[in-house]
């Protein structure tokens, strides 16, 4: 009781000595967002003039550490009110208790409904029918291509290749070793993003992440390393982050990549030549239409603080009107009643809107860490040429099987 | 009077030329990495991966440095750098000779004790170390202080000063210190006065390394301190090189800005360093 | 006066392992417990979790890239240390010759050991890139290779191309303890050899070898030990790759704890590279010893 006073008596005495929170409480903000163009610094400014009652505190932490930061964060006790994480991470986090339920804040939210999110963006902050995360933006993969490679190689720069065959017949046109041009670049690094982009291709061989050893999985996988075997790609993707691909295709060294929306910007500025974008092409006769689905996810460790500021800013960022401007940057809405009007880009808009309709999540799971690594190792050693790409994943999917026992996808 | 200390190479200036420019070219060679840090800063998108690549810019541009300069915080990054490398050297050397200076007096058992505990406590990698840091700062109540990381940090270059200076310390002669006693002076003035005057060198050197390790240290700035304000540049590099985009031409500009005060410093320290070497540490 | 100075000398000693062991053995035996518990994410900030054994560790022994990664390490702690005390010792002895500009241009080196990690893998990284990379370039240019190397994308390749980098980030600043080192040898033992007629190899074999092999000894057991967590470069050079090819214990043991969240796994490995340093450093220090130095 005595101990209670006191804790009490210390708050107000806390309290009194920091007038500005007697109004107005912070919400910590951890994100990664380095582009000053970004939503979420126009957001943070407009939210935090339009009230008063909460005032958001960002704090940018690099990409590749915010998962390891929250960790250590949860570890200590010290959680920050609100993250927004890489969306295939989430479940890992949710499944172990560690983030805050905002199943109910949403119920009584009017901008924040279920069904009007795509459904794979939101499937990713949910774990056992309980919402653990709301989606701020979504990404997909679309091929990027130079225009003016096509129309020197004899190739229609306005019919790009619509399906597997011509997407290797066309590299093998484009590809010029004498100019050290690669016909198609991707990313295949040991890392989330070389699944993120290859996922789609397992997808359209009509082969799933569940079921590695079946002959689709070896022939999506067998279709990338044979373009790195033949010299068609260079042997540098399993070592090339996408934005490095990316790199690859500004330095003309690549004539088409697959590319995310969040590099357009970058395209703008700094490609000196005509880029267009298509759709991912598809699987001969399988016609199975398929991307991969990125996007950060907000969260709200559990021990924040300020949970109800945390989810006001989460509403204020999910309003449509935010989500419009998140194009400028490359940031897809990941709802359907969000349609920019007059987009920058239009093509790439239009292509990466459509794409988005077949764009598959990553899990959500709780050891997808696990089931990426496994796929990460099948992938290098496929395309390194240490194993042939059935017995790779079959190796693979043995891994993952004992996971999916546990915990199915 | 100075020695040539291996080979005197004549008493003419001249017969130390094919050496001085065998000399020259090695380093060039050397340090070509830092001058393509530099000169790739200095090039256009369409320049950066031209091929061949160009070795002089053809037409440098200031663009990617004026990028960063106007998109990251370039000056409040490097004042905090500065305002954890330097404790740092400072608390480093105080405990460092004093470490070292015991280790190499005392005898026996308690000092190969020490002395593998100071090795052993280097091997842990600083990412699995920032956690159970971050716990014992937030119960010290100091955490998004520069004092958190600047004891983390030197935790760090302290293991590192007291190996390399043990064994300077032993080179001073005891004989020294005897005099001194002779003298009337206490342990503790002939260790300011005698001991610490003559190690001047070895310290300013262990020092001077202690200062850029300390400058480049990112993991414990990054955990034990969430305020933007008061991280230092290797955080801001560390969050341009693992964004989702990263422009080599930029993230170089952004490296060049970082190392050029400490290569400043350091060009115009190491001439004291590197002549006080020459001379002998401890004549 | 003895007295005191014993008291005296006792607190110096006293107060520097006192704060290493607050601020760095107390990390250690947080790690070392968590490598015989069960820990997740759920259970991380918790204090009593499952106790588990020895589990972690037979978890990492059967892992069949930890066997690779182990030995990878071990390449890459040695070479490094052969290469950096040799090299930096050959050149230490070159720049202590009295020639113009010998002072200014060995202190210029140490350069490349100012940049912090991450820039020297981020700058390699960009160097080593196959068909933009300034090295392979300057290779076929030179006509030493014919087709290009894939430094960084080859499993038979990576290994090298990190120790290279790593060597050149390193290499100064072992030459700069080494001529340190160099400037203890007593000048007579010189003068009277250069009487005696030894010449330069004697020298060197007779009386600047032995004069400075503790010291040689020291900075290889540093180096063992600065390249036995080396983690910044490799993480952005290669992240380990291919297949691990480039892996080192220290990048293993962070990707099994932030990257696969398998926290109890990645202190045992953590724990294991302790073990092997403690192997070295009580090695360094009987071999001060047998030296007579000490």
């Amino acid at each position: 009781m005595l101990k209670q006073l006191a804790l009490a008596l210390a708050g107000t005495v806390c309290f009194a000595l920091t007038p500005a929170s007697a109004q107005t409480k912070t919400v910590t903000l951890w994100h990664p967002f380095t582009l000053e163009t970004d939503m979420i610094y126009g957001g943070i400014k407009s939210f935090n003039e339009s009230q008063s009652e909460y005032k958001i505190d960002a704090r940018i932490v690099p990409g590749p550490q915010i998962a390891t930061e929250l960790i250590k964060a949860i570890a200590t006790g010290s959680v920050p009110d609100l993250v927004t994480l890489d969306n295939p991470v989430v479940a890992s986090f949710s499944a172990q208790g560690t983030l805050t339920d905002l199943t109910d804040l949403v119920s009584k939210s009017t901008y924040i409904k279920p069904n009007v999110y795509f459904e794979g963006p939101w499937a990713s902050g949910l774990w056992k029918s309980k919402i653990y995360a709301v989606p701020r933006d979504a990404n997909t993969l679309a091929l990027c291509y130079n225009a003016d490679m096509f129309k020197a190689k004899g190739l229609d720069p306005n019919n790009p290749p619509k399906t597997w065959s011509e997407l290797s017949a066309a590299a093998e046109k484009l590809k010029d070793p004498a100019k050290n041009v690669y016909g198609f670049g991707f990313s295949a690094v040991q890392g989330e993003e070389g699944v993120f982009q290859w996922l789609p291709f397992l997808h359209q061989a009509g082969g799933s992440v569940s079921k590695l050893n079946t002959p689709e999985a070896a022939e999506a996988l067998k279709f990338w390393a044979d373009m790195v075997k033949n010299g068609t790609a260079s042997k540098d993707v399993i070592n090339q982050r996408q934005y490095e691909v990316t790199n690859t295709f500004m330095a003309g060294n690549s004539a088409m990549v697959l590319c995310g929306p969040w590099e357009l910007p970058r395209l703008q500025t700094d490609a000196k030549f005509d880029w267009k974008l298509a759709l991912l092409p598809v699987k001969d006769g399988k016609n199975i239409k398929a991307s991969a689905l990125g996007g950060y996810d907000w969260v709200v460790p559990k021990g924040a603080q300020q949970v109800n500021g945390a989810f006001k800013f989460i509403e204020f960022m999910s309003n449509p009107k935010i989500l419009n401007e998140g194009w400028a940057t490359g940031r897809l809405a990941p709802r359907n009643d969000v349609v920019v009007q007059n987009p920058l880009w239009p093509q790439a808009y239009s292509i990466y809107r459509e794409q988005l309709q077949s764009a598959r999540a990553r899990g959500p799971h709780p050891q997808w860490p696990d089931i990426s690594k496994a796929i990460q190792t099948a992938m290098q050693e496929a395309l390194t040429g240490t194993k042939p790409a059935d017995q790779a994943l079959a190796e693979a999917a043995k891994k993952i099987e004992p996971i999916l026992a546990k915990t199915p996808l | 009077m100075k020695q040539p200390r291996f080979r005197r190479l004549g008493a003419l200036p001249l017969a130390g030329i094919p050496h001085a420019v065998f000399a020259t070219a090695f380093v060039l060679l050397y340090l070509f990495p830092i001058y393509w840090m530099f000169i790739s800063g200095l090039k256009s998108t369409a320049e950066i991966f031209a091929n061949p690549p160009t070795f002089v810019p053809r037409q440098p541009t200031l663009a990617s440095f004026e990028y960063i300069f106007l998109r990251e915080n370039v000056l409040r990054y490097l004042r905090n750098s500065l305002a954890i490398a330097i404790p740092v050297t400072v608390l480093t050397l105080l405990l460092g000779s004093m470490g070292a200076y015991a280790m190499s007096r005392l005898r026996g058992r308690l000092v190969d004790v020490a002395l593998v505990l100071v090795l052993l406590l280097q091997v842990f990698p600083e990412a699995l170390l920032a956690t159970p840091m971050f716990i014992i700062f937030k119960s010290l109540g100091i955490l998004n202080t520069f004092a958190a990381v600047i004891l983390a940090t030197a935790s760090k270059t302290l293991s590192f000063a007291l190996v390399i200076l043990r064994p300077m310390f032993r080179q001073v002669p005891y004989e020294l210190e005897e005099a001194s006693f002779v003298d009337g002076c206490t342990p503790l003035q002939t260790f300011r006065l005698i001991v610490l005057p003559i190690m001047r060198v070895p310290l300013i050197v262990v020092g001077t390394l202690s200062f850029v390790q300390a400058y480049g240290q990112f993991v414990y700035a990054m955990t034990l301190m969430s305020q933007q304000e008061l991280q230092p540049a290797t955080v801001g590099i560390y969050s341009f090189v693992g964004a989702e985009y990263a422009d080599w031409h930029r993230v170089m500009a952004f490296s060049s800005i970082f190392v050029l005060p400490i290569l400043v410093l350091f060009l115009f320290l190491q001439r004291r360093i590197v002549a006080g070497l020459t001379a002998g540490a401890l004549k | 006066m003895l007295a005191t100075r014993t008291a005296l000398l006792h607190v110096f000693l006293f107060v520097p392992i006192a704060y290493l062991l607050a601020f760095v053995g107390f990390p250690i035996v947080y790690n070392v417990i968590m490598s015989v518990q069960e820990v997740n994410l759920g259970n991380i900030a918790d204090l009593v979790r499952p106790f588990v054994g020895l589990d972690n560790y037979r978890e990492v022994m059967a892992d069949a890239s930890f066997r690779k990664v182990f030995i990878n390490s071990l390449v890459f702690v040695g070479v490094n240390v052969v290469a950096q005390v040799s090299i930096g010792l050959g050149l230490a002895m070159f720049f202590a010759q009295r020639f113009p500009g010998a002072s200014f241009l060995r202190g210029l080196l140490l350069a490349s050991w100012m940049l912090p990690a991450l820039v020297v893998g981020a700058l390699w990284k960009w160097m080593f890139a196959t068909e933009y990379g300034v090295a392979n370039f300057v290779l076929r240019a030179l006509g030493l290779i014919g087709s290009p190397v894939h430094w960084l994308s080859d499993p038979a390749v990576a290994l090298t191309s990190v120790t290279i980098a790593n060597i050149w980030f390193g290499m100064p600043f072992s030459m700069i303890l080494i001529a340190a080192a160099l400037t203890s040898v007593p000048l007579e033992l010189y003068e009277a050899a250069a009487l005696d007629g030894a010449g330069a190899t004697a020298r060197f074999r007779y009386i600047t070898l032995p004069a400075i092999r503790p010291a040689l000894l020291a900075i290889a057991c540093l180096v063992t030990i600065y390249t036995m967590r080396a983690f910044d470069l490799i993480f952005a050079m290669t992240q380990g790759g291919p297949l691990d090819a480039s892996n080192v214990l220290p990048l293993l043991s962070y990707q099994f704890s932030f990257q696969q969240f398998q926290f109890g796994v990645g202190s045992a490995i953590g724990t294991f590279a302790f073990v092997i340093v403690f192997g070295v450093a009580l090695v360094y220090v009987r071999t001060l010893k047998k030296e007579g130095g000490e």
